[in-house]
């Protein structure tokens, strides 16, 4: 019954929305209940529930009931792999302004030379 | 900055201003660091103003040149700043879907020892995001793994 995140279109399009990235940011300091988490925003609390049953779905929080709170966390596996296609990026630009650098300094030293 | 979507890499480099942007600017000297060695860039179109078409194609050691990258400047102020994005092609036509939409912001300042050199790429819709990683491996990412697999072997 666990929502592992499918793929990272799943993973990606839950960020696409504003609240939910927001929902993350809060979460990603530790785990809060509905109420808490709806706090912040202007929204009825039906359409909140969506945003939080989309973040679900997508594989990004849990959701456990103790009483009558229900309590959100994030789930590392989804920051895992978002951190996983982030970082394959920065490890592109990284690399690139290594080159520059590199190519930069072996003209110098071909002018000084 | 949406952390979720952008990443910023900045550096000082060891070489003043005027030669940091020459080789940004020069497609003879930008094809020779864009694309990691032992691909070889070549640089179709660098059309260095607002609207101006940006395309590099690419090639495998040894293989056929293709299409790696097509996109339009959207602001290029001399010696500070480049502004281009690949959701547009040369004259502010609509590009065809790339493999990735992004917008890449490449500020050049003056720095004690150098230049501050830095590259903030805002990528599009994660949908479009999550297929950069093919993109990333193809373009230098890969190199890095084997690289370290060959370390770990």
């Amino acid at each position: 019954m666990e929502n592992y995140p499918s793929s990272l279109d799943t993973v990606f399009q839950a960020l696409a929305d504003p609240t939910r990235r927001a929902v993350i940011a809060r979460l990603g300091r530790g785990p809060a209940s509905i109420g808490e988490l709806a706090e912040p925003f202007e929204m009825a609390l039906p359409s909140f529930l969506k945003h939080v049953r989309a973040l679900e779905d997508s594989g990004w929080i849990e959701t456990r009931k103790q009483g009558r709170v229900r309590t959100c966390a994030i789930r590392p596996e989804a920051l895992a792999a978002a951190e996983g296609w982030l970082s394959a990026q920065r490890a592109l630009w990284a690399q690139r302004t290594d080159r520059l650098e590199r190519f930069l300094l072996d003209e110098e030293q071909g002018i000084t030379k | 900055m949406n952390p979720e979507l952008d990443l910023t890499i900045s550096r000082v480099i060891k070489a003043p201003r005027a030669a940091v942007w020459s080789a940004w600017t020069d497609p003879v000297k930008f094809a020779r660091w864009w694309i990691p060695e032992p691909m070889r860039c070549r640089v179709v179109a660098m059309d260095l103003q607002a609207g101006g078409a940006f395309v590099t194609e690419m090639a495998e050691a040894g293989g056929d040149f293709g299409p790696h990258q097509s996109a339009c400047f959207l602001a290029v102020d001399p010696m500070e700043r480049i502004v281009f994005t690949n959701t547009l092609l040369g004259g502010w036509r609509p590009a065809e879907k790339p493999f990735l939409n992004i917008t890449a912001i490449i500020t050049f300042c003056d720095h004690p020892e150098g230049t501050d050199y830095s590259s903030c790429v805002m990528h599009g819709t994660p949908d479009e995001a999550s297929k950069h990683v093919e993109y990333g491996f193809h373009d230098g990412w890969g190199t890095v793994i084997m690289q370290l697999a060959k370390l770990v072997e």
